[in-house]
């Protein structure tokens, strides 16, 4: 990975030893399979769409960092 | 009242029934058959009552709400912000652009018959060159037309992302650095180091001069000029110094951006008209 920024290394990396990789999970959720992260609440956050159809990618309901209600 | 004078010590209590008979004797008007009531002489016909739409006015003064009228734009608008994060999650206090959530909106748009146009704006210091430069391909080789903008900051990697487009702008005060690429982490110091990156540089540098008006001496000679970065090597550019220099097309705001935007997508429609004749 090669990093091509103005900002200094130290600000735009720092704490990236500290972190913790979060428990993903892959589920399909109305159809559209996704990753979606556990928070601690027990409720599931999207991480990442990983549906085929790009039209999902357009839909708010899907946005990544959305919390899905069961 | 004579009666419930002795009771007064006990307010409320009213030990009396009253005076009307309890019994269900008392009788309607009118018979349900009455001919002078006409409404209860024959079944009603069954009537489709349609409700009146509530006005703007009408659902504040009944729901404190107003309705939002519901506007389908015809251009698209996607912000580069921050760091674009390449195959590596950057510490959360970054603010990250994701490419693989990027990538597909672009593959969308193309796709969507209502989409005309895209907005690209850029307020991005740079970041993963590989990502970067997979979004400014995509968007390069998106065939509906592009315009992008670059408010505040569009450096590094942002550079060829704002020249991908059909159309460029900047802002008056927005600025653009550009520097050379620097390895991260382990840096091994033989000759072959200096190749790889020389040739990661190319890339970029191919990009931008095939995508803009400035050629490759001149990016080149902007990426190493001594003496105006504090902490590198390097040029920045403020606003009309890109236009002068050929990397963008014209300083101006959002509404030139978006004007500039109508126009190509109504080129478009027109020469495809032409076209199919």
């Amino acid at each position: 990975m090669i990093l091509w920024t103005p900002m200094q290394m130290e600000l735009v990396l720092e704490g990236i030893e500290n972190m913790t990789s979060p428990s993903y999970c892959q589920i399909s959720y109305r159809g559209v399979s996704m990753l979606v992260e556990k928070t601690d609440g027990g409720r599931k956050r999207i991480a990442r769409l990983l549906s085929t159809n790009p039209a999902d990618y357009l839909n708010t309901d899907y946005t990544p960092g959305k919390y899905l209600d069961d | 009242m004579e009666q419930y004078r002795s009771f007064d010590e006990e307010p409320g209590v009213f030990p009396y029934s009253p005076d009307i008979d309890p019994e269900p004797s008392i009788e309607p008007d009118h018979s349900p058959n009455d001919p002078q009531h006409p409404d209860e002489d024959h079944s009603r016909s069954p009537r489709r009552v349609q409700g009146r739409q509530k006005s703007g006015v009408d659902s504040i003064k009944e729901l404190g709400t107003i309705q939002i009228p519901e506007v389908k734009s015809n251009i698209h608008s996607i912000s580069i912000v921050g760091q674009i994060e390449g195959h590596l999650v950057l510490p959360p206090q970054n603010k990250t652009t994701k490419y693989e959530h990027i990538i597909p909106q672009l593959v969308a748009i193309e796709q969507a018959p209502e989409i005309e146009g895209l907005l690209l704006i850029l307020n991005t210091v740079g970041g993963d060159v590989e990502a970067g430069l997979a979004i400014a391909e995509m968007i390069t080789s998106l065939s509906k037309p592009t315009v992008s903008i670059v408010l505040g900051g569009g450096h590094s990697i942002g550079v060829p992302i704002a020249v991908a487009t059909s159309y460029s702008f900047i802002a008056d005060t927005a600025s653009m650095t550009i520097h050379p690429i620097r390895l991260n982490g382990l840096v091994i110091g033989v000759p072959q180091t200096y190749e790889y990156l020389d040739k990661m540089q190319d890339r970029v540098v191919n990009f931008v001069t095939s995508h803009s008006k400035i050629n490759s001496a001149q990016f080149r000679e902007l990426m190493f000029r001594t003496g105006e970065l504090a902490r590198d090597i390097g040029t920045v550019l403020i606003g009309k110094e890109a236009v002068e220099k050929g990397l963008i097309d014209e300083v101006g705001g959002v509404s030139r951006a978006v004007a500039k935007l109508k126009q190509l997508i109504a080129d478009r429609a027109n020469n495809k008209g032409v076209t199919l004749q």
